[in-house]
């Protein structure tokens, strides 16, 4: 078989017409150049197709034979059965169907890829990493926290050791490499509310605890918090994100002018994620009040009464929300509401806060959610 | 293409030495397509994606090789030789560094802060150098490798020491930062042993700079003007016919804006291309570069347009649309003697493909 090109020697830039043959032998020939080229098969290296682009045979010496007839080449190594390249690869870069289908399927898998593949990837790599990872994550958080938005508790000393002796009988035996620590401060326009930082410090404002018919039902919101910190939501959430991140930029990372518009991308599931995260520490929540004989209802009663107390400016109507906006799952679904109590049963307004800040970089950064408050 | 598009607009000082009668100009042209390069991509992307990001590597060299295989000048084509194993390692080095950074960062905040500043000082103009390097060796036409001889002290200079100077002096030395970066990649590469030479003076540089610094002036001084008026205007205006009138004036002000100061983005990219390759020289062969403003951003916006609107799907034909429209309007003025360059150590391409195979021979772009 004789394919036309052009062989270059590797030494000037010079070309010269030439007639590439495949011999009978099993050495590949060059005719034109100006010395006589010649090569057994194992040692001549044919590029691999990409496209239709300019196919080149490499010799042992550092010349080159180049060629446009594509077809050629490829029926020459066909039927001397040579192996390698990635012949596979170029079939399916030129057929339209396989393109049509390689597009739904990537639709297909991005979207398994964020609903399933992500928070499953961010869970096992969670459980690898040592639990001093979820210490530096929200490490200075509380001290900025004391500085913008807190006071000193002004509950009495007797009162915060009553309810902190509680608290380590019910974090002792958990035994999961975290350091659980029950902080008091004055909530002042945060109201009543509980947090957990990374590292197992959960702050009560001193609101919650007057809220709070009974201990039980303290006892019950700081079940939750521990479910945070616990199920390390913090890291994965910032595992997360950064999984999503990776997938924008593998899709469209090099047109930069759009990026912009991928940078919302994290920003949306991010409330998905952590209504999940919430379903997960309330079911902690609820196991662990079983486990300890103590009433799940104290829970659903303090759950309700918070939701009351935060959410006169609820709207009622706004269960139609898109599933994907909303940091926690309405109230309704979390607990079953007195019905002495119509009010609690409206849905909690949080869409607008979940605005992600835009950033002109791919935002592999994005800032993770360091406190996790029981109510918005 | 009419007799010389190239000639007029070239901003390079015109050669120096005699032109030979037998000068021509040898167009660049770009024989792929939008959907061969769709299939290409959209395979690309699904390996990427079923591998978890692994096969990105090779989508690169894939991509690479479509776009340096379709480039012809003179009847021949470029050929990219990266190797995905080598781009794979320097993503890897990136992604290592980035985690670990991020846990120094959490442990030692102040300490990782002053780590990073050193890092962007030294860093940057190593990994541009680095990145150079790979991507010029990676390059051959006509079996001929580029090169690139450029150190991490220049690159410091270029990268880091003008940009000081353009600060300490308030941006007026900006152009010559611009003009210096540039330099640097260009003066650097060489074509087998054939050293580029870059021509292009501060002179363009400046000029273009303060051209594009005194349009940008003129087109919000010129909306500042007119919201004055028309701020004024619409203060007085209580008769909801006349709000009408101002909403369609202020929409029309809106787009006149949007267009004027894309107009000037335009003519800052054109110019900064034109500057920057119309400026090489390599031995007898002289690059011409054409790219004209408005050309330029009608494609780019309608490319964005068409891209979002098809929720990506257009990706390809935009990326061919503008590599064409580049490539189309560059050519090298040539004295006939392509063929009369020899390869910088003598021997073939296995040589230089070996010397730069040591453990830094990693593509930290994307």
């Amino acid at each position: 078989m004789v394919i036309a090109g052009r062989y270059f020697d590797g030494r000037t830039s010079a070309g010269a017409e030439a007639r590439l043959e495949f011999g009978a032998d099993g050495n590949v020939r060059v005719y034109g150049a100006a010395e006589p080229i010649a090569a057994p098969l194992a040692e001549i290296k044919i590029s691999e197709r990409v496209g239709n682009i300019t196919r080149r045979i490499s010799f042992p010496g550092g010349g080159v034979f180049e060629t446009h007839d594509n077809d050629a080449v490829d029926q020459a190594r066909e039927s001397l059965g040579m192996r390698g390249g990635s012949p596979l690869v170029h079939w399916l870069e030129s057929r339209w169907h396989v393109a049509v289908g390689a597009m739904v399927a990537v639709v297909l898998v991005s979207i398994a890829f964020v609903h399933w593949g992500v928070p499953a990837v961010a869970n096992w790599a969670a459980g690898v990493m040592p639990a001093e990872i979820d210490r530096s994550i929200g490490a200075g958080t509380l001290d900025v926290l004391d500085r913008v938005a807190f006071e000193p508790s002004e509950l009495p000393k007797e009162r915060q050791k009553q309810l902190s002796d509680r608290f380590v009988t019910m974090t002792k035996p958990l035994d999961d490499g975290h350091e659980y620590q029950l902080e008091f401060r004055h909530g002042g326009h945060i109201g009543a509310n509980a947090f957990a930082l990374p590292s197992g410090i959960v702050v009560m404002t001193d609101e919650l605890v007057e809220l709070a018919k009974s201990d039980d039902e303290i006892i019950s919101v700081l079940a939750h918090e521990v479910g945070h910190v616990r199920g390390r939501h913090a890291l994965r959430q910032l595992l997360q994100a950064a999984g999503i991140s990776s997938l924008a930029f593998a899709l469209f990372g090099d047109v930069s002018a759009i990026s912009g518009v991928l940078s919302a991308a994290p920003a949306l599931l991010h409330a998905k994620n952590s209504r999940d995260f919430e379903r997960e520490a309330d079911a902690f929540a609820k196991q662990w009040l079983r486990e300890n004989g103590i009433a799940e209802s104290n829970f659903d009663t303090i759950l309700c009464r918070l939701d009351d107390s935060h959410g006169d400016a609820d709207d009622k109507d706004d269960k139609d929300d898109f599933d994907y906006f909303s940091s926690h799952p309405s109230t309704t679904e979390r607990a079953q509401c007195p019905k002495e109590e119509p009010e609690a049963a409206t849905e909690e307004e949080t869409p607008v806060e979940e605005e992600a800040p835009v950033e002109e970089e791919m935002p592999v950064e994005q800032e993770p959610p360091v406190d996790t408050p029981l109510q918005e | 293409m009419n007799e010389n598009p190239y000639e007029r607009a070239s901003p390079a000082s015109p050669p120096s030495t005699p032109q030979p009668a037998s000068r021509e100009l040898l167009p660049f042209e770009f024989r792929g397509n939008g959907g061969e390069y769709f299939r290409i991509w959209i395979v690309n992307l699904l390996l990427t994606i079923i591998t978890l990001g692994i096969y990105s590597a090779w989508a690169k060299v894939r991509r690479l090789r479509y776009f340096y295989g379709n480039t012809f000048v003179d009847g021949q084509s470029f050929e990219y030789h990266g190797q995905p194993l080598a781009i794979l390692k320097g993503r890897l080095i990136v992604v290592a560094g980035y985690v670990v950074f991020i846990i120094a960062s959490n442990r030692f905040p102040i300490f990782s802060s002053l780590l990073a500043l050193v890092l962007v000082i030294f860093g940057v103009p190593w990994i541009i150098m680095r990145s150079r390097k790979f991507q010029m060796r990676m390059t051959s036409y006509r079996n001929l490798r580029f090169n690139f001889h450029g150190e991490f002290g220049g690159a410091l200079a270029a990268f880091i020491g003008y940009y000081l100077l353009a600060v300490i002096t308030l941006g007026i030395m900006f152009p010559s930062w611009i003009r210096k970066r540039v330099q640097y990649s260009l003066d650097n590469a060489a074509y087998g042993n054939q050293q580029f030479s870059f021509l292009t003076g501060n002179g363009v540089y400046y000029k273009f700079c303060f051209i594009t610094f005194f349009l940008g002036i003129a087109v919000y001084g010129g909306l500042f003007v007119v919201l004055k008026t028309l701020f004024n205007v619409d203060s007085l205006a209580t008769d909801i016919d006349v709000m009408a009138n101002a909403g369609i004036v202020g929409w029309v002000l809106i787009c006149a804006f949007i267009v004027a100061l894309l107009g000037v983005a335009g003519y800052y990219q054109a110019s900064a291309a034109n500057a920057a390759f119309g400026g090489v020289q390599v031995g007898s062969q002289y690059v011409r570069s054409n790219l004209r403003a408005w050309p330029l951003i009608g494609i780019y916006v309608s490319n964005l347009f068409a891209i979002v609107f098809t929720l990506g799907l257009y990706y390809p034909w935009a990326m061919v649309r503008q590599v064409r429209y580049q490539l189309e309007n560059t050519a090298i003025d040539s004295d006939g003697n392509l063929e009369a360059f020899t390869a910088s150590s003598g021997v073939g391409i296995d040589a230089v493909g070996e010397e730069v195979g040591d453990f830094f021979d990693v593509d930290f772009g994307i």
